[in-house]
């Protein structure tokens, strides 16, 4: 671990989420046969925020959002980008399990305060839908850990690149793939764009946030889509050795995610626990099953 | 158009920053929800210039007004308005905001929009078409390069002559004044 990694880390994982945010939006632009904004878009947007006046309406309302930012931070320095891993040795696989639920609850706190009936829905489903996928990871996770006989997310990088990558280990195959079905729920796109929902709850835990706090959620939505891919890369494709090759797979699986975000609309919200407790948690628990016997 | 000149980005942040980011509330009042659609979706793509529409007024500084505006809709607009984060915008979209249009003796439609919210911007025809739009924009961005779209500070400025005239016309309002 070296100090200059734990500035590094956080700014990398910052840099790379507003690009993917941008490029979200021009591939979605070009898939609708549109000409689409600038790659540089959320950069003028967040520019935007930034310079105009923003209403605040509590302190929990402040503390919320910067809370939820500090704990995306805090998950980014657990979770290694190629070979900058500033935290990673310690804690595993446990910490970035418990502290990746700080973000979406620092939002919650944030947008309760405005005391709008739209974010108190938004926050309601946010919660339903994490406790969704959360049953899923945590088993996927569980067939991780005792396949790999260790929670350190750097070990389980340095044993995939021994052998094979863990989604074609024949034990990890069917957390693997309930891992890509819970995937779209972690990121929060389409079928699972429930706790935002702009034409029906307009944007839901956001609709109160304007100026300032607007580009601190972006900001953290963001990280949220960094941490949701590289912990699946990670995991799942091998991690890599060096950072462009790392990124270059996170950036593989972001598209697939944009075009599943351009093909489906939006679930009902029982729709979607309807699913996530459906198919990829029975794959979990079959692959854990086959994971400890073996 | 030039949002890829760097000196200007670094000289004057905030204005560029508002020009190209123009987050927009649609109020549909009338016929003109008909023009929005085409408007931001693949026929004419305003998203190319950074003009889409924002889910909530707190997340917003554009504020179209498309069609007439009837005294029960006024009501939600100064709100709306009021709610809006500054530096905002103001467009009056066809010709009933602008006079009354053919509503012009109607008893319940407003005829001047801006007695009651400052307006920085009007957009004449019944209906004007989506290339118009673009038309507004481009001169929106002419006046914020001039500071001339300065309708917030009118408004922070005359707030007491537009609080009376608003209770004129809806009677007593609901809700405190916004400036003291």
């Amino acid at each position: 671990m070296h100090i200059s990694e734990i500035i590094l880390s956080p700014l990398l994982a910052l840099i790379v989420g507003v690009f993917f945010l941008g490029l979200s939006r021009k591939i979605m632009a070009r898939i609708h046969w549109r000409y689409g904004p600038p790659i540089t878009q959320p950069v003028i947007d967040i520019i935007r925020m930034f310079s105009q006046k923003s209403v605040s309406h509590g302190n929990l309302f402040n503390f919320g959002i910067i809370f939820s930012i500090a704990g995306s931070i805090a998950v980014v320095l657990f979770i290694p980008f190629g070979r900058i891993h500033p935290l990673s040795n310690s804690g595993g696989l446990l910490v970035i399990l418990y502290i990746m639920l700080l973000a979406p609850l620092g939002i919650a706190l944030s947008s309760g305060e405005a005391a709008n009936p739209n974010s108190s829905i938004g926050i309601s489903r946010k919660l339903l839908l994490t406790l969704g996928y959360e049953f899923s990871l945590l088993l996927i996770l569980l067939a991780l850990m005792t396949h790999y006989r260790t929670i350190s997310i750097t070990e389980i990088v340095a044993l995939q690149q021994k052998g094979s990558w863990s989604l074609f280990r024949l034990p990890l195959v069917l957390p693997g793939i309930a891992y890509i079905l819970i995937l779209p729920a972690i990121l929060g796109v389409r079928p699972f764009e429930i706790s935002k929902a702009p034409q029906e709850i307009s944007s839901g835990p956001m609709v109160e946030y304007g100026g300032t706090y607007l580009a601190l959620a972006k900001i953290e939505h963001a990280f949220a889509i960094v941490i949701g891919i590289s912990l699946f890369v990670n995991l799942f494709l091998g991690g890599a050795n060096n950072l462009a090759f790392f990124f270059l797979k996170v950036l593989l699986v972001f598209i697939l995610g944009i075009f599943i975000n351009a093909v489906f609309p939006r679930l009902r919200t029982e729709q979607a626990i309807k699913y996530l407790f459906g198919i990829p948690a029975f794959l979990a628990f079959l692959g854990l099953v086959i994971t400890v016997l073996i | 158009m030039d949002r890829n000149k760097l000196i200007k980005w670094i000289k004057t942040p905030a204005k560029m920053g508002n020009k190209y980011s123009l987050h927009a509330v649609y109020f549909c009042t009338g016929c003109g929800i008909i023009e929005i659609p085409p408007t931001i979706t693949t026929r004419w793509d305003a998203e190319r210039f950074g003009v889409t529409p924002a889910a909530t007024p707190r997340q917003a500084n554009l504020f179209l007004i498309t069609g007439y505006v009837s005294l029960k809709t006024l009501k939600s607009i100064i709100r709306t308005y009021e709610q809006m984060p500054e530096p905002k915008y103001t467009v009056g979209f066809g010709s009933c905001p602008i006079n009354g249009g053919m509503y012009w003796d109607s008893y319940n439609t407003i005829k001047h929009l801006d007695k009651y919210i400052p307006v920085d911007g009007w957009i004449a025809g019944c209906m004007p078409r989506p290339e118009a739009i673009f038309i507004a924009v481009t001169h929106l961005w002419k006046m914020i390069d001039n500071d001339m779209a300065d309708g917030y500070k009118k408004y922070r400025n005359n707030y007491d002559q537009y609080r009376a005239n608003q209770e004129k016309v809806l009677g007593s309002l609901d809700w405190p004044p916004l400036f003291k």
